[in-house]
């Protein structure tokens, strides 16, 4: 009488343990609040203001004055890191909202009330997402011209279809279930249908894709700074930061383009493993 | 008997790690399935006889401790290697799964999944495999070869899917035959048709058969002997008439019990007076469902006609697709006729705008078929009882205290209001349904298969619950399902309902003893009875 414990047999998707899952929530979470208090408390860490020329050192190495050194208008490089923190984390932290917020909305009566109304709208989502995402932005932010308000704006604007798309799929099947149909019988309203039951219980898609998204709107909005039509030059911002110091990597100064680099990969690593954590501890839920 | 069993589990014990503990599964159990013999393995949701099936081939939860031995021809399939286990798989045991439709490959024909299975495990391709496949599905009693091979599962019937599932099965020739609730979701005909196929399978090609099923009357039928299991453990086991009539434990006695008697005698309950107004009024009503993408429509009624007064429960009866849920759905608005005239409480049925709605919502209620289903899972308890009240405008004290009165009434205390869906079992979560439809006390309230989807134990105190509930009777309930015997010792009328047309209606005691309908006849002769009172002594009646 053997004790048995039944084996993984091959070809069995392998799963994440459980200290694995909790390693990268954790791992990403300390990240993304990292940058985060960086950049919100950014005085603190540093005597000098993001946009304060300090005329004596242009273009000058790290030093203890300044540690990560000076770009060539003579600012603090770790000072403007730590301000674009905020203007980076909060633009894409904001667009990302707009998607949501919009997107579920269409979504949501697309699907719930289907028809020649799902019909159109989805068409036209479609005309949209036939554009590569990056380039549609890029046409959109020439229009709209540079300005942080812009930029939410484009980055959020463009990333709409497709939280648009997730949801109308959930909602297609969440308004065939019982409970949407004893809610009807109920006697209340299709708004009221729809923000008890059908909304609440179709965002779990997008629950997971969103901080995933968070992070492809910082690079998104970087790409777009880079190219100048982000972010309006002196304001510190990666990817602008990244644009202006091309120059100096030829002439071997690399201390003004490789810390705004590794500032936008933690953050993108760091929503990208929240992203992923949060997304294996639903299936998880769910399979449960 | 003979000497060694196809199947011979013993002392196996189950145990799955969970996060706060350990579950015990199986305690301690002891199967034995001979060949040509067909076993039923009986019991409620729970009580293991997934785990114990799964056991014997060969797929135990990653995870699981198992201990004890499952011997299949003499060898441990606890201890079988991989290669061993795809040998065991098929030939040696082969399973049938619960939903067939869900268990066959959406996007294979049958032709296709049949010549998947034949051709690594039996080495047939092409002719030979086509010829091969064509047996095996004459050999279940598919006669419309053609059409079926060509099929999608979609395509099918519940009934054919079945069948489908059942030729995959014995397509590598197993010894032993695991069928898992095989007659969920099939009517009394195809429940009698699926039975016969197993028996047959049984006795004619000496196979073993291990039947799973929670109800007893569809196990009584064709099982040999019957090994009833509750908590993981074996309460009984026996020849199938000794179980029956006989049953040593309690809780054998209860499952037998629970089940509705279709032969027991009833009281022809008192008609109500004919001057009430009827509380539903359908004259002529079809109803056609429109068509999509070039799909051509279905015309689900074809000009029905109902009249249900207060205090009369009347029953619908029918085969699924025959057009009994549609009926049941369009008296509570959710879905609209296109012809006819139909009222509910003087409530037009025909153009439901947003004001009549609201007036149905008050008039009729619904009980639906699975009750965990019909509650949104992030909703508590009182958002989902209350929920009818919203548009009355009742006040939130006034709602809570009438949620608590209402749900008192059906046997659960004021603590589960505060409760989420997921921790109710089945029995609970059919009585905050039914909480839901009395708490707008409703002149009509709609049952539509309201015990199916539960446990026979649950499913008595449910019909009982829902009898005491009307004891005033002045309400009109309907109740639709396919179960005749719940129907016969329920309604005071029944109406059989068949391709979208009502066929027969009248009192029960008349529509079950002097059935007119061809139909009806076939269904009666068709719905499993248990034999009772054959052996001298007819068991005692229990205590209650």
């Amino acid at each position: 009488m053997a004790t048995i414990m039944t084996k993984r047999t091959k070809g069995m998707p392998k799963r994440r343990s459980d200290v694995a899952v909790n390693v990268m929530l954790t791992t990403g979470a300390v990240l993304v609040l990292g940058v985060a208090i960086l950049a919100i408390f950014a005085p603190l860490f540093t005597a000098w203001g993001p946009v304060q020329i300090d005329p004596t050192a242009i273009r000058q190495a790290p030093s203890p004055e300044h540690i990560l050194g000076t770009d060539q208008n003579g600012m603090d490089v770790w000072s403007r890191v730590l301000y674009s923190g905020r203007i980076d984390l909060g633009v894409a932290i904001a667009s990302v909202a707009i998607a949501v917020v919009i997107g579920s909305l269409i979504g949501v009566v697309a699907g719930y009330f289907g028809g020649w109304l799902d019909a159109i709208v989805m068409r036209i989502l479609e005309i949209f997402q036939a554009f590569p995402t990056f380039i549609l932005a890029l046409a959109v932010a020439a229009m709209l011209g540079p300005g942080i308000g812009n930029l939410i704006a484009v980055v959020g604007v463009v990333s709409i279809p497709s939280y648009a798309r997730l949801v109308r799929a959930e909602v297609r099947t969440v308004r065939e279930l019982a409970y949407v149909d004893a809610a009807k019988t109920s006697g209340i309203g299709s708004v009221k249908v729809i923000a008890r039951h059908v909304l609440p219980n179709s965002l779990m898609a997008v629950r997971t894709v969103a901080p995933l998204n968070v992070g492809w709107a910082m690079l998104a909005l970087a790409g777009l700074s880079f190219l100048g039509l982000g972010v309006p030059v002196p304001e510190p911002e990666w990817g602008a930061m990244i644009s202006q110091g091309t120059s100096d990597i030829v002439s071997g100064r690399l201390w003004t383009t490789i810390p705004p680099g590794i500032a936008l990969v933690v953050c993108v690593l760091g929503f990208s493993l929240l992203g992923e954590g949060l997304q294996e501890r639903e299936t998880r839920r769910k399979s449960r | 008997m003979s000497a060694t069993p196809l199947l011979d589990i013993r002392d196996l014990k189950v145990d799955i790690p969970v996060r706060d503990g350990i579950v015990h599964a199986l305690r301690g159990v002891d199967v034995r399935v001979e060949p040509g013999e067909v076993v039923g393995l009986i019991g409620e949701s729970g009580g293991g006889k997934s785990m114990l099936a799964r056991a014997a081939i060969g797929m135990l939860p990653y995870g699981t401790i198992a201990d004890g031995e499952v011997l299949f021809g003499g060898r441990d399939v606890l201890e079988m290697t991989k290669s061993e286990l795809l040998e065991h798989r098929g030939h040696g045991v082969a399973m049938c799964f619960q939903s067939p439709r869900a268990a066959l490959e959406p996007l294979r024909t049958v032709r296709k999944q049949l010549a998947d299975r034949l051709r690594p495990h039996r080495g047939l391709t092409g002719k030979a495999a086509v010829e091969e496949s064509e047996r095996l599905l004459r050999s279940v009693g598919i006669v419309d070869l053609e059409r079926v091979m060509s099929a999608f599962p979609h395509e099918l019937s519940g009934g054919m899917a079945q069948r489908v599932m059942i030729a995959l099965a014995l397509a590598c020739d197993p010894g032993l035959l695991l069928a898992d609730e095989p007659t969920t979701g099939l009517d009394v005909t195809l429940t009698r048709d699926a039975l016969d196929l197993l028996r047959r399978l049984a006795v004619e090609d000496g196979r073993g058969v291990l039947l799973i099923s929670h109800d007893i009357a569809a196990a009584a039928k064709v099982c040999d002997r019957i090994v009833v299991l509750r908590s993981g453990e074996v309460v009984e086991e026996g020849p199938t008439q000794e179980v029956l009539n006989a049953p040593a434990s309690d809780y054998t006695r209860l499952l037998i019990d629970a089940v509705p008697d279709l032969d027991r005698p009833i009281t022809p309950m008192p008609v109500p007076p004919e001057t009430a107004a009827p509380t539903v009024k359908v004259e002529d009503v079809h109803l056609h469902y429109r068509a999509r993408f070039g799909r051509k429509g279905h015309h689900a009624l074809r000009g029905v006609s109902l009249e249900v007064r207060p205090g009369e429960t009347v029953g619908i009866v029918g085969e699924s697709g025959s057009g009994k849920t549609t009926l049941a759905r369009m008296l509570v608005g959710l879905v609209e006729p296109t012809e006819g005239a139909a009222s509910v409480a003087g409530v037009d049925l025909m153009h439901l705008g947003r004001s009549g709605k609201r007036a149905l919502s008050r008039a009729a209620q619904m009980v639906f078929q699975d009750p965990l289903g019909a509650l949104d899972p992030r909703r508590t308890i009182l958002d989902a009882i209350t929920e009818p009240l919203l548009p009355l405008g009742v006040s939130a004290a006034d709602r809570r205290a009438r949620a608590a009165a209402v749900l008192a009434r059906t046997g659960l205390d004021e603590t589960f209001l505060t409760r989420y869906p997921h921790q109710l079992s089945g029995g609970q979560a059919q009585r905050v349904g039914i909480a839901r439809a009395l708490v707008a006390d409703p002149q009509l309230i709609v049952f539509d298969e309201p015990t199916s989807a539960l446990d026979v134990t649950v499913q008595a105190q449910i019909l009982e619950l829902i009898k005491e509930l009307n004891v005033d009777g002045r309400r009109a309930q309907l109740f639709v399902s396919h179960d005749l015997a719940t129907v016969r010792s329920f309604c005071d009328r029944v109406v059989v309902v068949y391709l979208g047309e009502i066929i027969e209606q009248g009192t029960t005691t008349g529509v079950f003893d002097n059935p007119q309908h061809e139909y009806t006849k076939a269904l009666l002769a068709a719905a499993p009875r248990l034999h009772r009172g054959d052996v001298a002594a007819p068991p005692s009646k229990g205590t209650k």
